[in-house]
């Protein structure tokens, strides 16, 4: 690996886990949205920015740019505030305007400015490594490197500070305000960081894969963990594990970073999608398949617990009685067999002492609904798992 | 004379200058389990998130024991409705219950081992021990509200503000919460509470507030707990058997 190699890893995993930050809060806030809203409008900023410092990494360029992304929010919090339009249209009208003012604008002064759409739709990854920090003659790295590690530094330190003031109003926004945590304080914090760093990966992966760059990793860890401190480290583990492969993915076939970045995006999320163990699609039909067995499971244990007569516990009525088909009363029969909850004598079917006991507990559970009486059955059973 | 704990003159709150609540004056003695009655609308919840501050009025005033709201913050809980909130959040019922020692933390500081125990036994009063690791969407409807409420007890407060907590739970819980409530009440603490179920406000409260937009009448539940007032915030002819 070339130096400038790992200087583009390094650079894509720092942008990567400054967006996780925010990212999962948004996520968590229901304002995904929002993100793709700031990644658009900054571009004005960035332009205008860039006539006054002619310099892309110029810290005062990024601020330009990060107030265009505050004032992108304020605009669709008072537009939406007027109850004319919903939060959704208002987003939607607002970004699209601020970002073609900046695309003419780009435009109208091609031949000035560094700076083409494409860049600004995709990044520049790849370029990253030649615009280097000189100071005293002395070779210091690529800028943007140093960018997005004090943004990254900042929001950290940000992170550690507010956590708590950051979950409970995510949470209960309410609460948080009746407790003295304004939410508007830490809704326009959270804002203004989110910008930032907008601004800052911008240069790196792009307006469109900066988003994805937020939402993807969150998104995904959202599905893995029920702990939100979990979910932070999750994202950021996504967010640099999907950057230092779409980087060898793009490599290999000799395509964009960004785009090949946001495909791993993509690749993981569906991964987790399918195969979360316990909210992936899969899982939830495997649950719900042994749930119906369960049910049936008890269906059945009932029928022997409320009849006595031999003729109604014979194997081959079962299947008349309790109306199944083979399969499914076969299926049953497995699983209380398994269970030691049923004994077989001469295909005569008789609850055995665990069983007779399950099934009060089960009953008993249904009737009165009290979650403490099934607590020890719940690693046995997916049905009382709620 | 009984001190009084909240105290609110002229008070008027407006939705996009539509005025929810309109010229308000209402005393809230001390050590009272009340009520606030009145149709949907009639501007419950809106009551007590301008008394919390979350609301800000367009005129009036809100006074706690003499204070304003913003210098009284550690006396008063407050219970919000269950459905304000996302279930799905990732966080555990404890961690819930916690919450509520944020505001006596302050800013930045982050709970530590001296609150966790307070939400530990807020979680044992109502019952809820045994779930504290639970994931909060794993909680059915009734533990949800028991959360909320540890939430509140465990700020330790003297004013308890609930938005319909009977909502949605089933008998068992509503009693379990009201047994909190009135114990609370014992305490000298002061308990106020949006209620939607008209029959059973005789046998819960001991003050109630009738409140449709303008307050109709408030004071002892034996006293002003009558078909005439009922009429008034309902404006239907309310017939209620009030048990002696």
């Amino acid at each position: 690996m070339s130096s400038a190699q790992i200087e583009i890893q390094i650079i894509a995993s720092l942008v990567a886990i400054a967006c996780a930050i925010p990212g999962t809060f948004l996520v968590l806030r229901k304002m995904a949205m929002i993100s793709d809203a700031i990644s658009h409008s900054i571009l004005p900023g960035i332009v205008v920015g860039f006539f006054i410092t002619q310099d892309l990494n110029s810290p005062l360029l990024i601020l330009l740019a990060a107030l265009t992304g505050i004032i992108t929010v304020v605009l669709v919090e008072y537009i939406q505030k007027t109850g004319l339009v919903k939060e959704d249209t208002a987003i939607g009208l607002v970004f699209p305007i601020l970002f073609s003012i900046g695309v003419i604008m780009i435009a109208k002064n091609a031949n000035d400015v560094h700076l083409d759409v494409d860049a600004v739709l995709l990044g520049e990854l790849a370029f990253a490594p030649f615009d280097r920090l000189i100071v005293s003659g002395i070779d210091m790295g690529p800028k943007s490197l140093w960018i997005i590690g004090s943004i990254l530094i900042i929001t950290i330190g940000l992170l550690f500070a507010f956590f708590k003031e950051l979950k409970i109003s995510t949470f209960d926004a309410g609460l948080a305000a009746s407790l003295g945590f304004s939410p508007s304080v830490i809704h326009y914090g959270l804002m203004s960081v989110s910008s930032i760093t907008t601004v800052g990966a911008f240069d790196a992966v792009g307006a469109i894969l900066v988003v994805a760059l937020m939402i993807a990793p969150a998104a995904t860890a959202y599905l893995l963990t029920n702990n939100l401190k979990r979910m932070l480290i999750y994202s950021i583990s996504f967010g640099v594990f999907s950057a230092i492969s779409g980087y060898w993915l793009a490599h290999g076939l000799d395509a964009s970073i960004a785009g090949s970045i946001t495909t791993m995006l993509g690749v993981l999320f569906l991964a987790v999608y399918l195969f979360a163990p316990s909210k992936g699609v899969i899982a939830v039909m495997y649950r719900e398949k042994q749930q119906r067995t369960e049910v049936s499971l008890l269906t059945f244990l009932l029928h022997l617990k409320n009849h006595t007569e031999e003729s109604e516990r014979h194997v081959n009525h079962l299947n008349e009685h309790i109306n199944w088909q083979k399969v499914r009363s076969k299926t049953v029969l497995d699983l209380a067999l398994k269970n030691n909850m049923i004994q077989l004598d001469k295909n005569i079917v008789s609850l055995t002492e665990k069983g007779d006991h399950f099934t009060s507990q089960a009953i008993d559970y249904i009737i009165t609904n009290e979650d403490g009486k099934i607590e020890h059955m719940k690693d046995d059973f997916f049905l009382f798992r709620g | 004379m009984t001190k009084i704990a909240v105290q609110i003159d002229d008070l008027t709150v407006a939705y996009n200058y539509k005025p929810v609540l309109w010229d308000i004056d209402l005393e809230i003695p001390e050590g009272v389990l009340m009520a606030i009655v009145g149709p949907n609308g009639a501007g419950k919840s809106t009551l007590i998130k301008s008394i919390l501050g979350i609301l800000k009025p367009i005129a009036g005033s809100v006074s706690i024991y003499n204070k304003p709201y913003e210098k009284q913050r550690q006396l008063v809980a407050y219970v919000p409705q269950k459905g304000s909130v996302d279930w799905d959040f990732p966080t555990t019922a404890l961690d819930v219950v916690m919450m509520g020692t944020y505001g006596s933390l302050g800013w930045i500081k982050r709970p530590g081992q001296k609150q966790k125990k307070a939400a530990l036994e807020a979680l044992e009063k109502v019952g809820m021990l045994p779930f504290k690791n639970r994931q909060i969407s794993q909680l059915s409807g009734g533990q949800q509200q028991r959360i909320f409420l540890a939430r509140a007890l465990v700020q330790n407060a003297s004013i308890y503000f609930m938005d319909e907590p009977f909502q949605g739970v089933d008998a068992t819980t509503e009693i379990a919460i009201i047994n909190i409530l009135k114990e609370l009440r014992k305490a000298g603490k002061t308990v106020i509470v949006v209620h939607h179920d008209l029959q059973t406000v005789p046998e819960y409260f001991d003050w109630v507030t009738f409140l449709n937009v303008k307050k109709i009448a408030t004071g002892p539940v034996k006293d002003i707990f009558n078909d005439d007032n009922l009429t008034k915030t309902y404006g239907i002819n309310y017939k209620v058997s009030i048990q002696e």
